[in-house]
């Protein structure tokens, strides 16, 4: 009775086609690309930021917890209903509000495709610059709640770079601006400080980002190894070099073999790693890096570098790249892709203690990673339906984090926390530096009616995190097809 | 001996047996150079860890005591005059380069370090820290001011290069956000609140940096034009162009005297001569890295707009003189009023007419730079007449400068004469919600004692 009370209302505000409560409906949104699962109560489809104030309001009337979801591609469990309650979802705020070319910007709705943005700034010569290999699903709107980044953010940066304003709904139904079109302004930079909180803070409904020229001329190298310690003594010099690519992604032999299986981008498939480089800018600058470039990997022992001849040969390379996880999914029963960052020069010990994890739980470890930043995706391949070797899977992907913290690096480079690495936000912080930014989280949600119990630990889950014998547990499921 | 002087007592005796007796200072002409807008501390603490950081805010928030961060004191004319100030709790000793990493391109400064130490470390390995900020400024203190010059057109600002950062807060407990890693969404991204929260939040003990390879060779273009409409069409076509400078300023024709290495004229005895705006010319100065084909390109692309091309010595010397506009104009006008603004690009062009028309109607002469394609203006208002210019002249230009600039912009007063300040808000509107702010003022200072009364955020 309560509950078709709770639809009715909803239906009141968004229009009788815009709520779902049937569970086959429902089912449908249990997911996101992690391992996590949860069904909520309700899945509300708003179409203005009025509504999403109304929802609020209703939802904390009814003690209904609200979670905000774009395309559902995240990877850490961060649009997941973990606590039953209402989904929020943006696929009907899916416009470009405006595209502004004498102030370099554009404003647009969460729902709006991180690709679709790009696709219409192109004609005026200018693109979105975050790309994560998500791009053609994942929205704007989920883009700034995880920070994501993607291949080009070497040189580009990631999403906080990019946004400078921010119309938010807090918990309490009010609708506030931050920031703006300016790239600036006195006081908090709370638009810098929103980007990244993972649905904890408020609502994004309307979002103002930067947008970047395309680039003159683009040369993509392929480089080929007969050593994996060799292509990350490449990455090494690089960076020491003072070389920025645009992209600097690495693939090692096992992944790019299932990548060539799947799609056939042009990874030679007898290689023990490959190094995806990419180069933007003026002609001249172009062509001049790509000499010292090819020449930079050849004396750490490339066997061979290519360059893309043309357009199409550069989107196969990227192609290969991008659905990489999918391929995994093809050979695969489930895997479980860890975000781990290390310094860059670390690159080389780090990848010899992912193999040493490998041995040691007996599991296939794919690496594939965003090699110019430090930032690692190792790919654990396990079969969900075996207890013991999915909790396998869990030790071992928490063993290469806990290694990434050893190094002075990060549990999450892009991906963001989630449900996923909860517990490990106890190793990488203190108490008392969780609790400033639990006092942070409260100025906002203060009774944590939106994404509740995401991101920072309850003060439990640490003490329990530490308790011995502990090894965090999330319901493993299917991968995902096409992902970061 | 009367109250005061036994409170004084109180405090100094208080903090020396919390922290030792080296860390305290007590003595008059010790506390008159850290004065703020000449309002003396009651104490200087100079703590030599973050945990003395800790104790001495954790006492203060108990007994409801004022704390002024305090540098090297290069950047605190900024802000509202406080009423009074107990404590001025001096980084200086927080002055060591916790870990630089040159294959990485990071580096980890305590707060106090400063950041001409900084830059210098990481020229030794051909890396920049692309701070810009006053001679003697510190890390703690370019955070806190948000510190920016004319390499943000490549760099992008302090938020855009800051990977982590290490504070107290306001009631003594540590906080941390980011790391020392180049990529990092772990928690909450606090950099970003810490960067121009000028000290009314926390006191910044560390901070982590990604650092960029030095540009081998430059070259620097300086374009004339008759009017500002030329100046700033240049700008849209190279905003809209392939090509990406390390640097791009424009220059008002009476700020160009600034820049040029003249010994200063007594202030007391000189003011500008009314507008000449009609016969100079307005500049565009704009910097590029590159190699000898590339820079070969753009002499040839930008040929039809360059007037002078420099190199080498000279060219070094333009920037620092750009970099160092507002010191220069300060040793010829001690009363100019200068404001920070922040803006869409569109409106460059109306906003530095606001800036020439209010200056006209109450007596000052407009000297404007700015990063033309950041949308970020330093605009001084230099007073007329040889007569020390009346507060209400300040106050009303001020107002009226503000009120013919967009909604989206903003104009902070970053120096002006004190007894002009405390009639007029130096913060002006801002775009954000200031309830929000307000809150997360609360949540990390939850007494008020940082900076009370001189921040935007109270």
């Amino acid at each position: 009775m309560f509950s078709f009370g709770v639809a009715h209302k909803l239906r009141k505000i968004v229009g009788g086609d815009a709520v779902l409560e049937r569970p086959e409906d429902l089912m449908l949104y249990e997911y996101d690309g992690s391992l996590a699962r949860g069904a909520p109560k309700y899945v509300v489809f708003p179409q203005t930021t009025q509504h999403i104030s109304e929802i609020v309001k209703l939802a904390a009337r009814e003690g209904l917890a609200i979670v905000p979801r774009g395309a559902g591609t995240g990877l850490s469990g961060g649009s997941i209903a973990r606590s039953g309650g209402i989904i929020l979802a943006f696929a009907r705020m899916n416009r470009i509000l405006d595209i502004d070319i004498p102030n370099l910007r554009a404003t647009v709705q969460p729902g709006v495709v991180n690709l679709d943005l790009s696709n219409a700034l192109a004609p005026y010569g200018f693109y979105f610059a975050p790309d994560p290999s998500s791009q053609k699903a994942c929205t704007i709107g989920g883009n700034v709640a995880e920070n994501s980044g993607g291949p080009h953010t070497l040189a580009y940066g990631v999403t906080v770079n990019h946004v400078t304003g921010l119309e938010i709904v807090l918990p309490d139904g009010r609708i506030v601006q931050l920031g703006g079109t300016a790239a600036s302004s006195a006081g908090y930079d709370l638009t810098g400080f929103f980007v990244g909180s993972e649905g904890t803070l408020a609502i994004a409904t309307a979002i103002t980002v930067k947008i970047t020229r395309l680039p003159e001329a683009v040369a993509t190298l392929l480089a080929i190894y007969d050593d994996v310690q060799a292509a990350a003594n490449t990455v090494v010099a690089l960076t020491a070099a003072g070389i920025t690519p645009a992209a600097l992604e690495m693939l090692d032999g096992w992944t790019l073999r299932a990548v060539e299986a799947s799609v056939h981008a042009g990874y030679p498939l007898d290689s023990a790693a490959v190094l995806l480089i990419e180069l933007e800018g003026l002609r001249e600058a172009v062509d001049e890096q790509a000499e010292l470039v090819s020449e930079l990997c050849r004396k750490t022992r490339a066997r061979e570098v290519r360059r893309a001849a043309d357009e199409t040969e550069r989107q196969l390379l990227w192609k290969g790249r991008k659905t990489a996880f999918g391929a995994i999914g093809r050979i695969s029963p489930s895997y479980y892709v860890q975000d781990g960052v290390i310094p860059r020069t670390r690159v080389p010990e780090t990848l010899r203690k992912i193999e040493e994890v490998s041995r040691k739980y007996s599991l296939t470890i794919g690496n594939i990673f965003h090699a110019g930043d430090g930032n690692l995706h190792p790919l654990i391949l396990f079969d969900a339906r075996d207890a013991e070797q999915t909790q396998r899977t869990l030790a071992a992907g928490r063993e290469i984090l806990e290694f990434c913290i050893s190094v002075g690096g990060s549990i999450t480079g892009e991906h963001g926390v989630g449900m996923e690495k909860q517990d490990l936000m106890c190793t990488l912080f203190t108490d008392s530096e969780l609790e400033v930014m639990r006092r942070l989280r409260n100025c906002f949600n203060p009774d944590s009616l939106l994404n509740p119990q995401k991101m920072l630990p309850s003060m439990r889950t640490c003490r329990e995190a530490f308790a011995p014998g502990h090894h965090s547990v999330e319901a493993p499921v299917a991968p995902a097809a096409e992902l970061r | 001996m009367n109250q005061g002087t036994i409170v004084q007592r109180d405090l100094g005796s208080r903090f020396e047996n919390l922290l030792g007796p080296a860390v305290v200072l007590t003595d008059t002409t010790d506390l008159q150079r850290y004065a703020i807008d000449s309002v003396v501390p009651r104490l200087v603490l100079q703590p030599e860890s973050t945990e003395q950081i800790a104790a001495a805010l954790r006492v203060c928030t108990e007994e409801n005591w004022t704390v002024v961060p305090f540098g090297k004191g290069t950047r605190q004319h900024i802000g509202r005059m406080p009423d009074q100030v107990d404590v001025a709790l001096s980084t200086e000793k927080l002055n060591h380069i916790e870990s630089y990493d040159p294959g990485d391109l990071t580096i980890s400064l305590q707060a106090g370090v400063s950041l001409a130490h900084a830059v210098a470390a990481c020229a030794e390995h051909r890396q920049l820290l692309p701070i810009e900020a006053p001679e003697g400024t510190t890390i703690g203190g370019a955070l806190s001011t948000s510190s920016a010059g004319p390499l943000r057109a490549a760099f992008g600002g302090l938020r855009d290069f800051c990977i982590g950062v290490n504070f107290i807060s306001g009631d003594g407990m540590n906080g941390r956000g980011g790391g020392r890693v180049v990529k990092n969404v772990a928690g909450y991204d606090l950099m970003k609140l810490m960067i121009g929260s000028h000290g009314s939040l926390a006191i910044i003990t560390s901070a982590n940096f990604k650092l960029f390879p030095s540009p081998q060779q430059t070259i620097t273009f300086v374009c004339e034009f008759a009017s500002l409409g030329e100046g700033l069409a240049l700008r849209d076509s190279l905003l809209r162009s392939p090509l990406s400078p390390l640097a791009c300023e424009i220059v008002s024709p009476s700020a160009i005297e600034y820049l040029s290495e003249s010994e200063p004229h007594d202030p007391d005895e000189w003011a500008p001569e009314p507008s000449t705006q009609n016969t100079a010319a307005w500049q565009l100065m704009i910097r590029f890295a590159g190699s000898d084909r590339v820079l070969a390109r753009l002499r040839h692309e930008l040929a039809a707009s360059v007037s002078r091309e420099l190199s080498g010595a000279g060219e070094t010397d333009l920037w620092n003189q750009v970099g160092t506009f507002e010191e220069r104009l300060l040793k010829h006008h001690r009363n100019a009023m200068i404001f920070q603004v922040e803006l869409p690009l569109a409106d460059s062009r109306s906003a530095i007419q606001a800036a020439e028309s209010s200056a006209t109607d109450y007596n000052f002469v407009a000297a404007i730079t700015g990063r033309a394609t950041v949308g970020s203006l330093i605009v001084a208002f230099l007073p007329l007449a040889i007569d020390p210019p009346a507060v209400t002249q300040f106050v009303s230009a001020a107002s009226d400068f503000r009120s013919r600039l967009s909604k989206a912009s903003s104009a902070v007063v970053m120096r002006c004469p004190r007894e002009a300040k405390q009639h007029f808000d130096v913060w002006g509107s801002i775009p954000t919600d200031i309830e929000l702010m307000q809150k997360v003022k609360r949540a990390l200072d939850p007494q008020g004692i940082l900076n009370r009364g001189r921040f935007l955020v109270a």
